[in-house]
């Protein structure tokens, strides 16, 4: 036993646990909660008046514009069950490259990850078609984690022994999953004279039902299920990881600063392999909504970039799952507003939407230039 | 802060600079006609582009209400059905077979909203399939083709390797047999995925593959992917007497203004009839489910013949393939449709 895991098992979870129950305690993490949502708030505000700028110059009500993305992606029963849905796979990939982050890793290989994923949740599900639900389902769904993470470990182990970057390697790792996912698909699991690059379904059994199902009242026509479910615990569990367990504890101390760790007598490598596999387990969840909620089957370009959308996701949330959730939320609701805004305006396309997703994250990273400023003013009273 | 200040001025003045919109989108009393394009994109100058100019055209002559979009990708298409589902449009097109999957979908969620599919077969009562006799079309052109081949060799440039497209081939080869029975063709294919669309680079490294095997015309059915094939027979030039080398034959859209003396004739696939028509019968409150096929014999597929290309294709051609045209409709010559094979 080190110091460090001493140190972690005792007094680090036990100040955080009765943090709340102290009266000054309590108040300075809620200022502290308020300055860490107060850039992010910001950020979307001025993204929200400079696109405003741009459709009037484009030639469209910015008024009217905002009124149609925000209703379309709030309405009742469709707009919300669509926003949550498209959220599902970016609190996935936005937790997965968080938790590179938290490691002081790139993950730009969800994309790939979720890929693979989403391959070998079909696989399973096919293979094993004829399985009861209560099988199936466990099954399928660690297949998913299982081959996200590993397919997240070869980069790991890569940067681990070799000291070869994982930024490279992740977005090869894209390009080799994209193509031996298809080849597969093409040689083994299409269906004769099918013309749509798409596996076979999976079995009956392996269909996780829609909310629609469960809760009465949301038509069985909107795709969230309870995939959506799953992504809220992966937060919630992600949480644990990093802030409660000795494990998530070395890895945001590798983050942090990866000679202080190693000094400390965390193994660095360890925790930049068990980081990758925890990411790429976390973008291979994507394939639970994908694959077993929504089309099931694995379909050749069925992910428009939410692996890469999670790094946004990841940044605008701040690293925290919190932020990741609500981040991911708000991903959801242009994506679903966008492609009304896209029909149903006269000049606008869906192109506000990428324009708002950029300029928010501009601000996003620009705080780091008014913390500064802030900090001289500061110091200089 | 004062940054802050000036923009918020700007934006409220902005609108007041400009005339209102036309706040019409919402006028219940007219018919609402949602379209959603292929991959390709409603300025592929050829499938897409036809159907474009078939909803514009009803949208003149009719009073309703047309919205569109491009979806990108092949993730976006069923949501934007469902956008126009969602907001209770009354007819709602689909371009392209590879959107029959999700407009049954979207059809059995709403069966009070009509849909049509170009190209597509689907049994819904709510849905109309718009198809084509390709095949028809592609025997003519085919006749064209071996009449002005100097090699006895074509070229035949497809876009997706799927039943749809081997109706054109089979349509071209048995037509061009039918001139010159020792005649030779080569077929190549884009590609097994959507993206074989819209790739004008493999198109064009295709058509060239063809001509240096001796290929002197080319059919090229393949959305964007065939003006790969454009460029490729305007590489080989004209000869003294200003007459190309190779000649490429276009689809779908009538291609011949394109590349003028390159392109001997275009394989007109009248997407846009069946879409103004089926606008129109919507319109006019017909029932609109059910297969409606287009061909020769009412003007859904033909072949191009204007300015562009009249000195190319002699009369005593004409006059042959007019023939022909006749004995088509009139059932005395069976063109092969390769997908009821």
């Amino acid at each position: 036993m080190s110091r460090i895991q001493g140190y972690a098992k005792n007094a680090y979870p036990l100040a955080n646990f009765l943090a709340p129950l102290r009266g000054a305690r309590y108040t300075a993490q809620l200022m502290k909660l308020i300055r860490e949502l107060t850039f992010p708030l910001i950020a979307i505000l001025a993204a929200f008046l400079v696109g405003g700028i741009l459709v009037a110059l484009i030639g469209d009500d910015p008024i009217q514009t905002y009124a149609l993305l925000i209703g379309s992606a709030l309405s009742w029963p469709d707009g919300i069950g669509y926003t949550l849905f498209y959220a599902t796979p970016l609190i996935f990939t936005g937790l997965a490259v968080a938790m590179g982050f938290r490691c002081g890793l790139l993950n730009i290989g969800a994309e790939g990850q979720l890929t693979v994923a989403a391959f070998a949740t079909a696989w399973a599900g096919i293979s094993f078609a004829n399985s009861s639900a209560w099988m199936l389902i466990p099954l399928t769904c660690l297949v998913a984690i299982a081959s996200g993470a590993l397919w997240a470990t070869i980069p790991g182990v890569l940067k681990a022994r070799f000291g070869s970057h994982e930024v490279i390697n992740t977005i090869m790792m894209n390009f080799i999953a994209v193509g031996v996912a298809s080849a597969l698909t093409q040689t083994y699991f299409k269906q004769q004279g099918d013309p749509i690059l798409e596996t076979l379904p999976i079995g009956d059994g392996a269909h996780i039902p829609r909310i629609g199902q469960i809760i009465p009242g949301i038509p069985a026509r909107i795709p969230l299920n309870m995939a959506f479910v799953v992504a809220v615990l992966a937060c919630a569990l992600m949480y644990v990881f990093l802030w409660r367990t000795k494990w998530g504890y070395e890895i945001r101390a590798t983050g942090a600063n990866p000679n202080a760790a190693e000094y400390g007598g965390i193994s660095v490598k360890k925790q930049i392999v068990l980081a990758m596999a925890v990411s790429g387990g976390l973008a291979g969840m994507v394939a639970i909504n994908e694959v077993l909620g929504y089309r099931y089957r694995y379909y050749q370009g069925f992910s428009p970039q939410y692996g890469f959308t999670g790094i946004a996701v990841a940044l605008l949330g701040r690293n925290h799952p919190a932020g990741v959730l609500v981040a991911a939320l708000f991903f959801g609701a242009l994506t679903r507003g966008g492609l009304f805004v896209d029909i149903f305006t006269e000049k606008v396309s869906k192109d506000l939407v990428l324009i708002l997703q950029a300029l928010v994250i501009l601000f996003v990273a620009a705080e780091a230039v008014f913390r500064r400023r802030m900090g001289k003013t500061e110091s200089q009273v | 802060m004062k940054c802050m200040l000036s923009l918020i001025v700007v934006i409220s003045i902005l609108p007041a600079c400009r005339p209102a919109t036309s706040a019409s989108a919402d006028d219940k009393s007219k018919v609402h006609v949602g379209i959603v394009f292929d991959i390709g994109g409603k300025d592929d100058r050829s499938f897409n582009a036809a159907a474009w100019q078939g909803v514009n055209r009803a949208a003149k002559d009719f009073p309703i209400i047309l919205r569109d979009v491009e979806p990108g990708d092949p993730t976006s298409i069923e949501p934007a059905m469902r956008a126009f589902a969602e907001r209770g449009y009354d007819l709602i097109i689909g371009v392209g077979f590879a959107q029959t999957p999700q407009i049954e979908a979207v059809a059995k969620d709403y069966p009070k909203l009509n849909f049509a599919i170009v190209d597509g077969v689907s049994r819904l009562p709510n849905v109309a399939s718009l198809i084509f006799k390709e095949h028809e079309g592609s025997y003519l052109v085919g006749m064209i083709a071996a009449m002005t081949s100097r090699s006895g060799i074509l070229g035949f440039v497809g876009g997706m390797d799927v039943p749809l497209i081997h109706k054109f081939e089979l349509g071209y080869e048995e037509g061009a047999k039918a001139v010159n029975p020792k005649i030779r063709v080569i077929p190549n294919y884009v590609g097994v995925t959507d993206a074989a669309w819209n790739d004008p680079v493999k198109g064009k490294e295709l058509a060239r593959t063809q001509i240096e095997k001796g290929a002197d015309v080319i059919f090229a059915a393949a959305g964007n992917s065939g003006l790969g094939a454009f460029d490729a027979v305007e590489q080989y030039g004209k000869d003294g007497q200003g007459r190309a080398q190779r000649f490429v034959i276009g689809v779908d859209s009538n291609q011949t203004w394109m590349k003028p003396g390159f392109v001997l004739t275009s394989m007109v696939k009248r997407v846009d009839n069946a879409v103004y028509q089926i606008v129109k019968d919507r319109v006019e409150n017909r029932p609109i489910g059910g297969v409606h096929v287009y061909g020769l014999e009412n003007e859904g597929i033909g072949y191009a013949v204007d300015q562009y290309n009249k000195d190319l294709i002699p009369q005593p051609a004409i006059q042959a393939v007019e023939a022909a045209k006749q004995k088509i409709i009139t059932g005395q010559i069976k063109v092969t449709n390769a997908m009821e094979k």
